[in-house]
């Protein structure tokens, strides 16, 4: 197996390993506070105990991402900023229409769905913003990349 | 720009799995630098003068010439 292949898998397994853990303290803490306070109410994630692990998260992520960036050949390299520039802007541009949408003033009476069917506030509105333009950009980026590759064959 | 590769390669009965580990980027970089559809860094090009032993200007070309 390529050395930096084992690098990124040993390194995403620690990853995953740490956020299992992290996870599971996390839910025996609650576990805990709810047993000597039942009923209390307060199940609530603290938000800087999720803020630390997603921050963890998206920083190994990169940190993956930019050990796996440097193993592969410049081609390769290229296709992948070919498909962040053209493919992520195109992607954004889609994703822009939508948001732009928004100025309408009968957008305010729009009731969309959200990442989650029971919620309807702003923060909800924004996550589910935001990963629609991640997936649209991430679409983009896909087909640019497939592109680059099929017009060098 | 062309280049000649493709039968530096051949005179060598090489397969482009073969140039494409003597130089250390993939089978598919050695195909895209084949085609022409792909111009190397000069790092890389001085990498395929190195193995071919050849000076660069006799591998490359400007396209047209």
């Amino acid at each position: 197996m390529n050395k930096t292949v084992a690098k990124i898998l040993i390194w995403s397994g620690v990853g995953c390993l740490v956020l299992f853990a992290a996870a599971f303290a996390l839910g025996y803490y609650d576990g805990y506070r709810e047993a000597h306070s039942p009923g209390s109410g307060q199940r609530e994630v603290p938000a800087w105990l999720f803020l630390v692990l997603v921050s963890a998260l998206m920083a190994g992520g990169i940190w993956v991402g930019a050990i796996w960036m440097r193993s592969i050949d410049e081609a390769a390299q290229e296709a992948h900023k070919w498909a962040w520039y053209w493919g992520g802007s195109i992607g954004m541009a889609v994703g822009a229409v939508i948001g732009l949408m928004a100025i309408l003033p009968q957008a305010a009476e729009a009731t969309l769905p959200t990442l989650w069917p029971d919620r309807a506030d702003p923060a909800a509105y924004v996550a589910t913003g935001g990963a629609l333009m991640a997936l649209v950009m991430f679409a983009g980026y896909l087909v640019a990349w497939a592109v680059w590759w099929w017009k060098r064959r | 720009m062309n280049n000649r590769l493709k039968v530096l390669r051949a005179e060598r009965d090489w397969s482009q799995a073969d140039l494409a580990e003597q130089l250390g980027v993939s089978r598919q970089t050695v195909n895209a630098l084949e085609t022409g559809r792909y111009d190397p860094s000069l790092p890389l090009a001085f990498r395929i003068a190195k193995v071919f032993g050849h000076p660069i200007e006799s591998i490359f070309s400007e396209t047209g010439d």
